[in-house]
This record gives C-alpha cells, structure tokens and sequence, in this order.
C-alpha cells in the first residue's frame, strides 16, 4: 500500500517546522523594523525563528489537534488502533495516544540519539588519540564535544521516557497513561527541541560544553541560541511527562496493588518524576534568562564593572547555582530508572525475591531528596563562600547511604539464587560493575581537598561516564533486550546479545579506568591537545580504541533488534517466567493491553514460595 | 545445591577473598595511579587523602564484586528448573549496611573538613600576587607595580593569589600544587599556598573558556629568595619603576619549616 508522505505526521511536523521557521524570523524582522531598529540583529531574528518553528512542528504533526478541536466544542473520540486506510506502521509517525505506540516512539528517538551522541564523541575521541592537533581545528572540537554532552543527555531523557511510558502501565495493569494526549504531546516535543539542538552546528555550534558557564555562553555564535531552546523543549517534554507518570502511578492502580506492591521499577519512576517535575523548570529558568540577555540584553549574567571597580551588572555565579540545582539531581533522573530496571530483572534471573523490597523502595526517594541538596559540589572552585563547601560535601557524602543500600539490597538478591545469564540479566550484571566503579570515585570528589585536584579533569569525564552507563546505557540495554520479546512477539538473537555484552563490558571498563587515570596523571577537560609528556598517550589510545569497541557493539545490537523482528524465535507469552502482570498478557502486547482488569492478591517478587500469585483477573464487579 | 545459602562456610570463605582482593587491589591502584611531583605544603595533604580514598575504594569493589563473583560461581542453576531460596530480606541487615556507611560518612566528613581547612589555610605573613586571566593569557601583578607574563615565586614563602578575569570564566591549575581556583569577571577570588619545591611548572587553564582553552598556559617558576628579588629587581627596571625591597618577602622567617 502506498502512502503519501504528507500523510505521515511527522513530514507535517517537519513542514510546519520551516514554515514556522520562516514566519517567526518574519514577524521578528518586521517588528524591528516598525521600531525603527537594524532589522537582522540574528540572536532576536533567529529567536523568534525557533519559538515558532516549534510550536509549527506541534501544530503540524497534529499534537495540538484535539485541544484545538476542543477550543470549538468538537469531541474527540479516543481512536484506538493504527490509523485507518494506512499501515500500520504508520503509527509511529504520527501522533498517536497509545502509551506503547508512545513508548517505542521514545525508545527508538532516545537510541537514535544516543547514536548520534556517541559519534560525535568517536570524532573527537579520534582527535584525542595521539597529541597534537589531527583533523579538527579547536574551534570545531569545542563546539562537537559540546554536542556531544547535549545530545547524549538528550537521548538519556527521551530513552528514559520510552522505559517510563511503555513500562509503566503494563507493569500496573493500567488501559494506558492517565493523559494519553499529554503524553503524546510531550513525546512530540523531543523532536523539535532534538532537531533545534542539532540544527546548531549549521549557526556556529556553541563551544562552552553542556554547562554553557556564562560569560562565555553570552559570547559566542548564534548556535547558542539553538542549544538553549531546543534543550528548553526537551525540558517541557520532562515536566509534562513526569506529571502524566505521577498522576498514572499514583490514580491508576489495580485493586490490591498498594504501593509497596507495585513492581519496584514504579518506585523509580515515581522518584525520578517527582525530580523532574521539581527540578526541570530551573534549567529552563536559567536557559530562558542567558537567551533574553543574547537577545533582549537583559544583564542577568554578564558583570558590568565601573571605573571604581563595583560591579553594576549580572553575576556568572548565577547561572551555576541555578544550572547545578536541576542538572545535579537530573544526574538521578537518568540514573534511578536505570537502577529500577536492575532491581526489577535481578529477582527474575536469580528467581527469588527482591531483598528488602521496601528498602530499596525508600532508596530511591532518599536518593532524589539528597539529590536537592548537592548541587554546589560542582561548584567548589567556582569562589562562593567558603563555608559552603563543608554543607555541599557532607551532604554529598551523604548519597552514599541509600546508594549501599541498593547495592547490598542487589547483593542479598543474588545470594542463594538460581542464577541464569541470558543477554538481559548479562547486561543488568555489567551495570551494577559499571555503575559500581562510577559510584566508587564519587567520594574522591566529595571531599574538597581531592576534588580541588581532580576538578575537571579527566578523572570527572571518567566519574560521570561510569554513573550513567551503569546507571543508564547498560540497564536501557537489559530492559531493550528483556522487553523485545513483549513488544515485537520474537526473541532477539541470543549469540548476538552476547558477543554486544562481551565486548562491550570490557571496552567500557577499560575507557572508564583509562579516562580516571589520565585524569589523575593531569589531563585537563574539554582540551584538543594534550602534553605529550604527561605520558598520557598511550592511555588516550586504549579508550579510543575501547569507544570504538562500545560503538560497534551497538551497532550489534540495532542490528540483532531490526532482524530478530522478521526472523527471532516466536516468544511467547512469558519467556522469562515473570510473576510481573506485562507477562502474563500475550506478546506482543495486544492494542488493549489487558482483557479484563487484574487485581493484585500477592506480593510482586514471591519467586520460590510455592503456591503463591502475584496478579489475577478482578472479580466481577470489582473497580 | 550442597550447602545453605545462609551457612557460615560461604561468609569465611568470602571473607578471606574479599581481605586478599582489598589488599591487592590497593596497592594496584596506589601503584598505577602515580599522581605528579609534590610542590605545595598542601599537596602532601591532598595526596594522602586521595590514598585513603584509594584503600576505601579497594575494599568496597572487594567487597562488592566478591559477593557477586562468589553468586555466579556457587548460586548457578543446574539443570533443574528450581527456584531460589525464599527469603525477602532481613531489617537487622538492612539497619546494619545503612548505619555503618552512615558512620563511615562522618568520618570522611571529618577528615574532609581538616584537610579542607590545611589546604585552604592563609597565612599572616603571606605574598599577596594579583593574577588576571583572559582570553587566552594569563598576566601577574606583583607589589612593586610589575605586570608579568609569567609567574614567579620565592620557595617555602607563603602565598595569596587574588585573583579576577577580564572576560570569561578561567581557572587557576598546576597540577604540581594540588590546588585549583576559578577566575570569575566581577569578582576576586583568592587561593592560598606554600610552594616548597622551587622548579619549572606549566599553568593551565582548567575551566573551557573558548578557542584556545586548550592552550591557555603560563609558566610558573619556583625559585630561590635571591633569584627571586634579582628578577623582580630586573622585571622593574625594564618596566621603568623603581625597585623596592620593601616587604617583599614578608612572610619567609615564620614559614620556614
């Protein structure tokens, strides 16, 4: 069947985006020019571009359809099903208000992303492999290895939100998210924000990192400009996916599913929503405020001094404490679903019960409210009161206490288990090690006194890179493989699945081990070039050599995802023997995922007791 | 399944791997993690900190990757389709490995607090430097009135750099020092320090600050009371001031160690 490509949602996005484009540098050139001001002044024109390139993609791809309609008094039927008189593939380009739809939407987005993100890394990683400047000039290595970091954070955010809304409702027996439209809607909003961050690089990129410390973020080319609205778009998309996910969670459970029933990956959900609702509008606060000084030149930032030496002007120490006071807890955003996943599968593939099930519940609320209070141990160099350093590292040590707990807790799961190693449990084993060198070199950098050496060094990139592909990349590569089988029907290819593991577990140890020890031998950050006599070489070598082996791995992986759905093994309902309710429905998951609606009657992860369930179908008359 | 899950062989046995692991693993990472030259009276500081951090991260990956090592050897499933033990969990644990990483917390706490205030410490006596960075150099204004391109300070005098920028975020790093201090455009910033070893040193720019972070360096020189006077002494005369002895060196006798 032939389909026209404007009928696809995603082509109308992209025409409302240039249109919108368009019409916005318009609007914003004639204004200025009825007030009698120099029409191109590019940080206003290319604004206004933007705000309505983005709101032109929403109205095209047809994510603001039904609240329009609604404007006028037409009711919108909920359409279940794939589009009628198209394929149904169709589906995914276009909006569409089934949580699984959604959720596959996000998940491919998020790895595409990631793949996108990672090249960019492997460009300048390649750069970084001998000393002295290669192919890339520094201009073009600054504002890629700022791609990089943005880019990657956004595939995090939207590869999270696939897990999120695909999972969530299955796992609670829910019809679908308690707002499908908002949750369509800020689905749809990744991409604009994901396009305009890419769309950059073609405005002169920005080359001051993802941290975009002011001054420096007030100087540079337009590209800025891109980074901060598209950033700002994906960051609505956390605000409003995060309130869907709390209303769903906390609203839509089964009779009998009390909180401390739920399946432990809710309990993450619900922690890193509540961050991202409270957290998000302070990076977008921060982001808003640097463009209306580019723009609008609102001195927010930027200090003004006069000649007796006062400053009249704005404070760059701002922008840090605002920017740490998301970004520091978002860390947790992309970490805690990552370690819900891990607690989620280890009971599975050890088939007993989750230890201490409440504990490692609590954790991850614990972890979210600390996570508030560390933000100023990114700023211990930066010259805010001295004082503030004791606070912001006693509270930073702190993370330490529910962190162990979820360590232990996975510990005491394993102990005196049946253990098997498929791909996915492989995965959620390689995270924990991941995730436990990331959490190790933690406290190095929670004590001041160290930290003043090993601030942004390479020692951080060597940190952060192992918190989040343990605590992200490696459990999203578990929950893709464990899932496969519920949303296409088929199994994945389980040699491939592992030769991906088995190359990349060691390739990432040792890039992360490389990175931490170049870094303590005196390898700056966000450098081009590099003293060969530091003796660094070699090491820079071994982790370009280990991001290749990662990159190929994943490569794989796409490849084993995309053939397994024509030719993998057909599944079946429970290939894994979960007790949880997404596996006791046939796969792939029907478009109504539950027939009848269940009722909760036992606890979640009761593997080894004999006799006991953990879902049934309600009785009649139940709500 | 020959033996519980919860019989006391498995936790001698585990023991005894993890107390050899620890041991080995510390001095592994001690040993391939040489950190550079010690030059500062702090640096000495930072640097044994940073080793017992390296012990605490030897023993908790012991700790760690044993049990889970041990698990996959001893808990693998044969061929029987059988489930796991059933056991939930055990608070007396839970209370036990949340209170011993809190005490652990506070006393890191502690030792991060004195070291901080070692590292930090001004003394009364100190040389008080004005240090200006922009895009892309670094310039030294000394007490006598000079303004120089590179740095150069007399060993085991006490310092205070004081410290602003002319346009961007900068930061003050050598790594020989252990100590690092960002250059913020509308503030001064002060970072306090003991040089004790008088050589040739590279300061690098460690906040990205544009085009030519990359290579943003000065050269830093540790050199003796004598040389040092000479210089400044030089550095005036070839900048038209007049040199003066006065209070250059105010804080030698008392920080001679």
């Amino acid at each position: 069947m032939s389909v026209p490509l404007t009928s696809l949602g995603l082509v109308r996005g992209l025409i409302g985006y240039i249109a919108g484009f368009i019409s916005g540098m318009a609007l914003v050139l004639l204004t200025r020019l009825a007030m009698g001001a120099e029409p191109w002044f590019p940080e206003a024109v290319y604004v206004g571009g933007i705000v309505f390139a983005i709101i032109g993609f929403l109205v095209g791809v047809g994510a603001l359809s039904d609240w329009l309609k609604w404007t006028r008094g037409i009711a919108t039927p909920m359409q279940h099903g794939p589009p009628q008189g198209k394929p149904a593939w169709t589906r995914y380009f276009g909006v569409d208000y089934n949580h699984k739809v959604i959720g596959i939407q996000y998940g491919v987005t998020g790895l595409l992303l990631l793949i996108v993100g990672g090249t960019f890394a492997l460009i300048f990683r390649t750069e970084l492999a001998a000393p002295a400047m290669q192919f890339m000039t520094m201009q073009n290595y600054n504002v890629v290895f700022s791609l990089h970091g943005w880019v990657a954070l956004a595939s995090i955010l939207i590869g999270i939100g696939g897990l999120a809304n695909y999972l969530v409702p299955l796992m609670i027996g829910a019809e679908d998210m308690a707002f499908p439209r908002l949750n369509a809607f800020a689905f749809w909003v990744n991409v604009p924000g994901a396009m305009t961050l890419l769309l950059s690089v073609f405005f002169g990129g920005w080359d001051s990192g993802w941290t975009a410390y002011p001054p420096l973020s007030l100087r540079g080319a337009v590209g800025y400009q891109f980074m901060f609205w598209g950033v700002f778009g994906i960051g609505l998309s956390s605000i409003l996916g995060s309130v869907n996910l709390i209303a769903t969670i906390l609203l839509m459970r089964p009779k009998g599913m009390s909180l401390f029933r739920m399946p432990i990956f809710c309990w993450a959900v619900l922690a890193t929503s509540f961050i991202q609702l409270t957290g998000t509008q302070f990076i977008a606060t921060d982001f808003l405020l640097m463009s209306f000084e580019r723009s609008l030149g609102m001195p927010f930032f930027n200090p003004i001094m006069t000649a007796a030496g006062v400053n009249i002007g704005g404070q760059p120490i701002l922008h840090q404490h605002l920017f740490w006071f998301y970004s520091h807890p978002a860390v947790y955003v992309f970490v805690l679903p990552g370690l819900g996943i891990i607690s989620e599968l280890l009971p599975v593939f050890a088939r007993k019960p989750l230890f201490g099930y409440r504990w490692v519940a609590l954790s991850s609320l614990a972890i979210a409210l600390v996570g508030f209070l560390v933000w100023g141990h990114h700023m211990f160099t930066s010259g805010y009161q001295p004082y503030l350093r004791v606070a912001f590292m006693i509270s930073t040590l702190l993370v330490a206490v529910p962190t162990g707990v979820k360590f232990f807790s996975w510990l005491g799961t394993l102990w005196g288990g049946r253990l098997t190693f498929p791909t996915p449990m492989l995965f959620t084993l390689g995270a924990i090690s991941v995730f436990l060198i990331g959490g190790l070199s933690g406290p190095v950098l929670a004590t001041v006194a160290t930290d003043l050496y090993l601030h942004d060094t390479y020692f951080i990139v060597g940190h952060f890179h192992a918190t989040i592909f343990g605590g992200f990349v490696f459990p999203f590569f578990a929950a893709i493989y464990y899932w496969y089988p519920k949303m296409t029907g088929r199994m994945y290819n389980e040699s491939l699945g592992k030769l991906h593991f088995w190359l990349m577990t060691p390739a990432f140890w040792v890039m992360s081990i490389g990175q931490m020890s170049a870094g303590v031998l005196g390898m700056r950050r966000h450098i081009a070039d590099y003293d060969p006599a530091l003796g660094i070489a070699p090491i820079h070598v071994a982790i370009t050599i280990a991001g290749f082996a990662i990159a190929f791995s994943i490569l794989l992986m796409v490849y084993n995802l995309f053939s397994s759905a024509e030719v993998g093994v057909l599944a079946g309902a429970n290939p894994w023997r979960s007790r949880s309710p997404e596996w006791q429905i046939p796969s792939p998951a029907p478009e109504h995922s539950y027939a009848r609606p269940i009722s909760v009657v036992g606890e979640p992860y009761d593997y080894g007791l004999a006799g006991s369930t953990y879902v049934a179908a309600a009785a009649a008359g139940d709500d | 399944m020959s033996i519980s899950a919860t019989n006391k062989r498995h936790f001698i046995i585990i023991g005894v791997l993890v107390f050899i692991t620890t041991i080995a693993l510390g001095f592994l990472l001690n040993g391939v993690l040489p950190l550079p030259k010690q030059a500062t009276a702090q640096a000495a500081t930072v640097d044994n900190l940073f080793r017992v951090h390296m012990w605490l991260i030897a023993f908790l990956f012991a700790l760690v990757s044993v049990f889970m090592v041990y698990s996959f050897v001893v808990f693998r499933r044969g061929s029987h389709e059988d489930e796991g033990e059933h056991f939930e969990g055990n608070t007396t644990l839970e209370v036990v490995w949340t209170v011993i990483p809190l005490v652990l917390v506070v006393v890191f706490a502690f030792i991060g607090v004195r070291t901080l205030a070692d590292v930090t410490a001004s003394a009364p006596n100190a040389l008080a430097v004005e240090v200006v960075g922009q895009q892309w150099a670094w310039s030294f204004n000394y007490p006598n009135g000079t303004t120089n391109a590179e740095l150069v300070v007399p060993v085991d005098q006490p310092l205070t750099l004081n410290m602003t920028s002319k346009d961007v975020i900068h930061s003050f790093w050598v790594k020989e020092w252990r100590i690092k201090q960002d250059l913020v455009p509308g503030m001064t910033t002060h970072i306090n320090f003991i040089p004790t070893v008088t050589g040739e040193y590279t300061l690098a720019c460690n906040q990205v600050c544009g085009l030519s972070h990359t290579s943003m360096y000065a050269k830093v020189r540790v050199v003796t009371e004598q040389e040092y006077t000479a210089w400044l002494d030089g550095q005036a005369l070839a900048q038209g001031l007049q040199p003066s002895h006065q209070a250059l060196l105010p804080g030698l006798q008392t920080a001679s160690r």
